[in-house]
């Protein structure tokens, strides 16, 4: 008896729940000569998005970093944009952290070794010993003790992929300090650039601070196959050497013959190591006298103290190291702590071969936080050289709003003058670098005048976060003129709260919200049909339990 | 060291999560300290060799009166000490000092590897030991010599190297003053890591799905048999 009530109540309420516009075509038609159109029922009313906090867009500079200073000697060059490389890490590279004062190797962050500098073997008045010291970090890495990544480094807001670096010795914690699971500030993405003059007696000891096999590939820099003791000097397991294992250190030796813009990089696994961040510029620079060069650029960017030869051609020197992350592969080291599985994960579970890149960065960081850090700052009738690499798995279309600049080295070889004209998009493949000129002349060719002027990769996933835009590897051309005190440009348009949230790059906020509020916003439920949608749920759990109940009582009646 | 371990751990569950979550709250708060070099306000020197940072051979902490005894402990780091314990790359010879409350504790760290090790103590009264730890560094080959002076009261202090990743893969200890406030989590000898990977064989899924056969078909019967 219960049950044919039950059945009843089930079909009457499949009818009333059923949604009128689920109804057969025919049905509809044929109630519309009937009752009419329906009656109008307002969609859904706009949601107007919580207002999330947008994180600082540009950070205070306490210590006065961004300042021009003498120290040690050196005038280091003023660095215009909010977030500035530290003055005296830039003079330890200058002098050598070996022959400077113990404050200003304190103020570096730098071990005592990290870039030692010897004799002037040529007697033109700066040091040709060099010694450089490079460890490998993880950053955003895993732990047993936390589903947090530890040694936390963001290349956007909330954006965290796993990462290797390549980074100079430096002195103490890996993080800010004990409280905080923040990198410290030199410790991040890109490896830092390497600058060494043509000639010179280089060493670099790779001393693996990581738990996984790595070597040292020295990318278009002139080095011998093998060092003078006969071991192996081109990074390469299959063909030169063993890998330097964790815990050891190996020391690669060059007297690069030729300048130009080269690059380094892992060669152990390269497909996932030198696609995890372990890779950087390597500049060779001609041979001048009193040629005294920032050995390291950590971070890119800026260089605060450019060659010689830079100096007579040139204002202003950046270093622009684009790359591509793959979120497939960076986030396996943050899923397991073993080393023996998250060698597994890394090299034979992922495959490359099906991967597509989902983050895009230039100089380590997407926008907007590249507007914080990697912006080419100049003035009017100023002549600017960009070294520029594509460390990315993609190519990448490089482009610059408002001007025509001109490539005149190509993978560290002087392009013949006949074959120099402005261009504003180069083509840059997988590892290769080219020198630019920029020229900020208003004459209609080379620049259009003052202004903000974006530079990024003319493809469109490069303007992206994993596709969220604006993101990825967009930065800006800025003249000084357009510049705050505080290093952040005086953009027009839309605000940029929203793009400094961690929400926008999940997803979570309309694109239009800021300037077009409701218009374009997420909608409201619509209460009715959700309620019909249940009501159809309801009467089909009744009618699977009856038919249950049917089937059951047949088969016990056998 | 091992019986010991395991008895402690009955009694100390509560405490470690105690522990854990004031760790914790101590992150989160933390971030608005910024010290971009790594080490502002310490007293150090840096060596060719490593650095020694708020070395204390005197200054008594509040609580103590005197010093109530001496300590000298040799840590040896390197991958070598990591080789015993499965999934560690790097690792310390000791994972885990006993010490009086009120004691001087003088520390040798002999790193074996060739890349820079560190033997670094965290929660020192601030008073005595800015940023609250007492920190020793040593670049690969080399050793470093450096003493401190604990407080009165029964606490356990973590001990680990901070070069990204290094306590991760195994150089994490605790420093256990008195009866110590319980065991942290994950040190390598001593307790667990709190998560933990599953390591089971590929064939976990045809294991269980035998399983949920042999126990279904195997109830069916004795059900029919009744």
């Amino acid at each position: 008896m219960i049950n044919r009530w039950l059945l009843a109540l089930a079909l009457l309420l499949a009818v009333l729940s059923w949604p009128p516009q689920w109804y057969p075509l025919s049905v509809r038609l044929k109630l519309t000569e009937v009752f009419g159109a329906a009656e109008f029922r307002p969609l859904p009313g706009s949601i107007t998005n919580p207002d999330t906090t947008a994180e600082k867009f540009c950070p205070p500079d306490p210590e006065g970093w961004r300042e021009k200073q003498l120290i040690e000697g050196l005038e280091i060059r003023n660095s215009a944009p909010c977030i500035p490389d530290n003055p005296f890490a830039v003079a330890a590279f200058v002098r050598g952290t070996n022959n400077i004062e113990q404050a200003t190797l304190l103020k570096s962050g730098l071990t005592a070794d990290a870039v030692e500098k010897g004799r002037d073997l040529d007697g033109d008045g700066d040091p040709d010993e060099i010694h450089i010291r490079l460890e490998v970090a993880e950053l955003n890495g895993g732990s047993a003790l936390s589903r947090d990544p530890v040694t936390r480094y963001s290349i956007a807001p909330g954006i965290e992929p796993g990462l290797w670096v390549f980074a100079p010795k430096l002195a103490g914690m890996a993080v800010e300090n004990f409280e905080s699971s923040q990198a410290r500030r030199a410790l991040r993405l890109p490896s830092p650039v390497i600058r060494v003059e043509q000639g010179d007696e280089i060493r670099i000891t790779l001393e693996n601070s990581h738990y996984m096999p790595h070597t040292l590939h020295l990318h278009g820099a002139d080095h011998g196959f093998v060092d003078r003791t006969g071991e192996g000097n081109d990074g390469v397991p299959f063909t030169s050497e063993v890998p330097v294992m964790p815990g050891n250190a190996r020391t690669y030796e060059l007297q690069p013959r030729h300048a130009g813009t080269m690059f380094y990089h892992c060669h152990v696994q390269p497909h996932v190591h030198v696609m995890m961040g372990l890779q950087g510029l390597f500049i060779i620079e001609p041979n001048q006298p009193d040629n005294w060069l920032q050995t390291m650029n950590i971070g890119a960017g800026l260089v605060r103290w450019p060659s010689q030869s830079l100096r007579e051609e040139f204002d202003h020197e950046y270093d622009l190291h684009f790359l591509d992350l793959d979120q497939q592969l960076s986030e396996r080291i943050q899923q397991e702590n073993d080393p023996r599985l998250i060698t597994r994960s890394m090299h034979r579970e992922y495959d490359i071969t099906d991967s597509t890149p989902d983050f895009f960065t230039v100089n380590g960081r997407s926008f907007p936080y590249t507007f914080q850090e990697s912006l080419v700052v100049g003035d009017r009738n100023e002549r600017i050289r960009l070294h520029v690499v594509n460390g990315g798995a993609k190519g990448i279309a490089l482009h610059t709003h408002g001007h025509k600049f001109s490539v005149t080295h190509r993978d560290g070889v002087v392009v013949p003058a006949t074959a120099v004209a402005p261009q504003d998009v180069v083509w840059l493949a997988t590892s290769q670098r080219v020198d630019l000129s920029l020229e900020m002349k208003n004459d209609g060719l080379h620049a259009y005048g003052p202004g903000i002027w974006p530079y990024h990769d003319h493809q469109y996933n490069g303007v992206t976060t994993d596709g969220i835009g604006p993101g990825g590897n967009i930065s800006a051309i800025v003249y000084a003129e357009y510049l705050e005190k505080s290093g952040w440009p005086r953009t027009q348009g839309v605000s940029w709260n929203k793009f400094f949230t961690e929400a926008y790059y999940r997803r979570e906020v309309p694109v239009w919200e800021s300037y077009a509020p409701g218009l374009f916003s997420d909608t409201g439920i619509d209460g009715r049909f959700l309620l019909r949608i249940i009501g159809l749920a309801l009467s089909a759990g009744i009618l699977g339990a009856l038919l249950l109940l049917v089937v059951v009582r047949r088969v016990s009646r056998r | 060291m091992k019986a010991g371990s395991s008895r402690r751990k009955s009694y100390s569950l509560l405490r470690l999560l105690a522990v854990l979550l004031g760790l914790i709250s101590v992150t989160a708060v933390g971030q608005q300290t910024v010290d971009h070099t790594g080490h502002e306000g310490h007293s150090m020197e840096v060596k060719p060799a490593g650095m020694v940072m708020n070395e204390n051979h005197t200054e008594l902490p509040r609580d103590c009166a005197g010093i109530s005894r001496d300590y000298a402990f040799t840590i040896r780091a390197g991958t070598e000490y990591a080789k015993q314990i499965p999934g560690t790359i790097f690792g310390m010879s000791q994972h885990e000092l006993r010490v009086e409350p009120c004691s001087r504790i003088e520390i040798t760290f002999n790193n074996e590897d060739q890349v820079r090790h560190q033997w670094m103590v965290h929660g020192l009264p601030t008073y005595l030991y800015p940023g609250g730890m007492f920190h020793i560094e040593v670049s690969g080959g080399n050793s470093q010599q450096g003493t401190f002076i604990v407080p009165g009261e029964d606490r356990t202090y973590l001990v680990h190297c901070d070069l990204a990743q290094h306590m991760e893969k195994g150089m994490r200890g605790q420093l256990v003053v008195g009866q110590g406030s319980g065991d942290l989590w994950g040190v390598p000898g001593v307790s667990n890591g709190f998560y933990r990977s599953g390591y089971l064989p590929a064939y976990t899924r045809w294991l269980i799905l035998f399983a949920l056969l042999l126990a279904f078909t195997g109830s069916l019967l004795l059900f029919r048999n009744r």
